[in-house]
């Protein structure tokens, strides 16, 4: 059983997280992790709230439990503290909304066009901030008319299917909201890749993974999301199938929030932790020797890989870059910044979006300065957000290796 | 290739990775959490109690130093201090005079290599000093420092307090903070224009470290040359900025020769039990997700000692190496660990693997344990790193050491 709550003693103050914090080093409305996590619970009574207001300032990003270390889990223990201050106030119509990408998809994916056209018209934008305090700087992603399920229908399955011949080289596909009703046509591709490296790829039943309530502090219905996802995926996951997703903070969700952060700690949430990958993890951990034999096609670009905060804690290294330095052509700089700043859903909100716009600013002024053809990065946010602030246009490190595989 | 994972992201580990992939292996580096460079003053000690080249040869066989041999520290040396040449991070200094640094206690740190900025600070220089604090850091008396130079016989001029160009913020600056605001080219000309009316007379000036993250060394020259004198940092309470600086250094360095950097899993090694004699296999790391394997024809341990986690003191009077498991030298009975008085040498200063020439660890019959496992830095036994002033020294002997005899 992992409590982060328990971790607090091992805390010696030594302020590397401080250090690291993307928000402390832009904001001094941030005391930093240290201050208001392991420092501030040494006095807060159990199951109370911290009395320290600069704990909303946390964007969640995890950075401080990565560099930590002592095996604090600062970034859980600030999350749950977060949570207990949302428990004892009114959650905003904002907070609702933001978290909930699913519901607004299934909303607006039959009226797509529309939405979209309203979505990003100036006066809707202005009307937004005003009424619901939405940044009209931050980009609001566009949605597909047909979601990835409807595309992909006949690869649907509500089970695992019956043990049989083929099912050594099965995958589970998580394709997350982005996947399903903002961005389908990089789920296909991912599905395709999978497919041409000899995988059968089925897309089980699931539902939002629960991070952005997480993040907003609605625990409650994060857990709700996440037992159904539990109680979907596992089967699956008894049976060998690994599941894999093209976003790394949905999986990150199974891997560790549910079981950490959500506090739901039982074989089922287990086997399915151990079977979740990252989409490039699974390629170079599980089909190394596939991968090896691939001949990729060159592809001139000079190019910036921002590896998401969320990745970083897989603690599985940054496994994108393995299979892109393998292209050749391909002129590869490292982000000079351990964060763009959206967080999620945290630049979105205009009291937040100055600060996340600062945390990012080195890699947007990188990007602009080096001149460089277009970005990568493997989260959905960061790259509407870096996009949005540098004007370049920013890929899933997978679109690039699809290209390179003649895929696209 | 021949495949290594090194284990440990402080001093000894980047550098063992650096040395490994510049011989042409492809390399691993896993870290849980970051290393010791964030919390250390940035400088490289190599024998702090006299002038190194000298005492060295005296040691005992079993002297990390005798076991690695000269040519390795300088070697090894010679290799770092063109690395940070070569990245603008210029260090100064050699093992046949020692330098002799103020530090922010007052004290005299003693130490072979410096960077640039720290290295000016050096008191075998006679040029009257000055030193100074910055509004608004807490973490920095120059009084103190005065006070304790003078009861050592430093001739010293005079302690002050230099005003910041900030606008008033809503909480104590740390010193990554000022830093952040000394890499700004705007901030550096208004510190000058304030500054220089100031100091007046002033020949050497001591400020804390606290000038620049990103590019220390432009930050640095300019502001000397714009206030016209010596200019001197004086390393602050951790996070240390010049530590900081040459971790970031040698941690892009590493990513950029190509060494696949993974952060935040905890290791544990992997023992191939068919193997005669004995090998190990690889590691398995505790990512979000559970553990996952990897394998290796060279595993190097550069965890570090009791204070960085690469040996484990239990309550119940067992020290343990955190990796493997491997035999300790050590006391037996928690009583025997410690010394009377915490200035005396402590005896578990000393504790740590036994090692043989090539920097594998020895069993009790005096053989290595396992063909292809190597290690270096803080955890070998045998010396006393703080007494002696030679923590990073050993760092760099034993990686390079290793390296040499682990890839020939």
């Amino acid at each position: 059983m992992i409590r982060p709550d328990l971790t607090t003693d091992q805390c010696l103050k030594c302020n590397i997280c401080t250090s690291a914090c993307p928000v402390a080093s832009v904001s001094d409305d941030f005391l930093g992790p240290k201050a208001v996590g392991p420092q501030a619970a040494r006095y807060r009574y159990p199951h109370r709230p911290p009395s320290v207001p600069s704990l909303t300032w946390c964007s969640g990003c995890g950075i401080c439990s990565l560099v930590c270390p002592h095996g604090v889990a600062v970034a859980e223990i600030n999350i749950q503290a977060k949570a207990e201050i949302e428990k004892r106030r009114k959650t905003y119509l904002r907070d609702y909304l933001i978290s909930r990408p699913e519901l607004l998809g299934r909303l607006a994916s039959p009226i797509a066009s529309l939405a979209n056209k309203s979505l990003s018209s100036r006066p809707m934008r202005w009307l937004l901030e005003k009424s619901l305090a939405i940044s009209s700087n931050a980009p609001l992603p566009t949605f597909a008319s047909q979601s990835l399920r409807t595309r992909l229908r006949s690869k649907c399955v509500d089970t695992p299917p019956d043990p049989g011949l083929e099912s050594d080289q099965m995958v589970a596909f998580f394709h997350g909201c982005s996947s399903n009703y903002y961005e389908p046509d990089l789920g296909i591709l991912a599905v395709t890749i999978l497919e041409q490296l000899g995988q059968s790829v089925i897309i089980p039943p699931q539902k939002c993974c629960g991070l952005p309530l997480q993040s907003n502090g609605l625990l409650t219905a994060a857990r709700r999301y996440a037992q159904a996802n539990i109680s979907w995926l596992a089967p699956f996951a008894r049976r060998g199938i690994p599941i894999v997703g093209t976003s790394t903070s949905c999986t990150l969700s199974l891997k560790h929030d549910y079981r950490v952060i959500l506090g739901l700690q039982d074989d089922e949430s287990n086997i399915v932790a151990s079977s979740t990958f990252d989409f490039f993890e699974f390629l170079t951990h599980q089909l190394a020797d596939e991968i090896d034999q691939l001949d990729f096609k060159p592809l001139i670009a000079d190019v910036i890989y921002h590896p998401p905060c969320q990745l970083r804690s897989h603690g599985i290294g940054f496994p994108a870059l393995k299979i892109l330095e393998r292209i050749p052509g391909l002129q590869i700089r490292l982000s000079e910044s351990d964060c763009c700043g959206v967080a999620g859903t945290y630049g979105i909100k205009q009291e937040k979006s100055l600060v996340a716009y600062n945390v990012g600013r080195t890699i947007f002024e990188q990007a602009k300065q080096s001149e460089v053809d277009f970005v990568l990065s493997d989260s959905e946010t960061c790259r509407w957000w870096i996009a949005k602030h540098t004007g370049l246009p920013v890929y899933h490190p997978l679109e690039i290796m699809a290209k390179a595989m003649d895929i696209v | 290739m021949t495949e290594i994972v090194v284990v440990g992201g402080g001093l000894t580990g980047l550098l063992a990775s650096i040395f490994a992939v510049d011989r042409g292996a492809k390399v691993t580096l896993v870290a849980r959490g970051r290393g010791g460079l964030t919390l250390s003053h940035g400088c490289i000690d190599v024998w702090g109690k006299a002038t190194p080249s000298r005492a060295l040869s005296r040691l005992r066989m079993s002297h990390p130093y005798r076991l690695a041999g000269a040519e390795s520290l300088r070697t090894g040396l010679e290799f770092l201090r063109d690395l940070c040449h070569q990245a603008d991070l210029p260090y100064i200094g050699n093992i046949s005079r020692n330098l002799r640094l103020p530090t922010a206690l007052g004290t005299i740190h003693t130490s072979a290599l410096a960077p640039k900025s720290l290295a000016l600070g050096d008191l075998r220089d006679n040029t009257p000093i000055t030193i100074a604090g910055v509004d608004g850091f807490r973490d920095f008396y120059p009084e103190l420092v005065v006070a304790n130079l003078l009861k050592a016989g430093i001739a010293i001029n005079d302690a002050l307090q230099l005003p910041l160009p900030l606008s008033a913020a809503r909480r104590d600056p740390y010193a990554m903070d000022l830093a952040r605001s000394f890499d700004d080219q705007h901030f550096r000309d208004e510190v000058a224009r304030i500054w220089k009316p100031r100091l007046s007379g002033i020949k050497r000036l001591g400020v804390p470290a606290i000038l620049g993250l990103f590019n220390p060394q432009l930050a640095h020259e300019e502001l000397q040359e714009r206030l016209g004198m010596a200019l001197f940092e004086i390393p602050t309470l951790p996070p240390s900025l010049p530590g900081l600086r040459l971790e970031r250094l040698l941690q892009r360095k590493a990513m950029e020769m190509g060494v696949f950097v993974i952060e935040g899993p905890k290791v544990l090694g992997r023992v191939d039990g068919s193997a005669k004699p004995a090998r190990v296999s690889g590691v398995v790391l505790q990512t979000a997700g559970g553990g996952r394997t990897l394998t290796a024809d060279i595993v190097l341990l550069a965890t570090g000692g009791v204070l960085h986690g690469g040996l484990v003191f239990q309550q119940n009077g067992r020290v343990q190496e955190s990796v493997l498991d491997l035999p300790v030298s050590y006391d037996e009975g928690r009583q025997h660990w410690t010394a009377y008085s915490p200035l005396e040498t402590q005896p578990y200063a000393n504790y740590g693997l036994r090692v043989n020439e090539q920097m594998q660890p020895l069993g009790a019959d005096g053989l290595p344990i396992y063909t292809n496992l190597f290690c270096a830095g803080g955890l070998i036994a045998g010396a006393d790193r703080s007494g002696e002033g030679s923590r990073q020294g050993i760092g760099v002997a034993t990686a390079y050491r290793a390296i040499e005899a682990a890839l020939g």
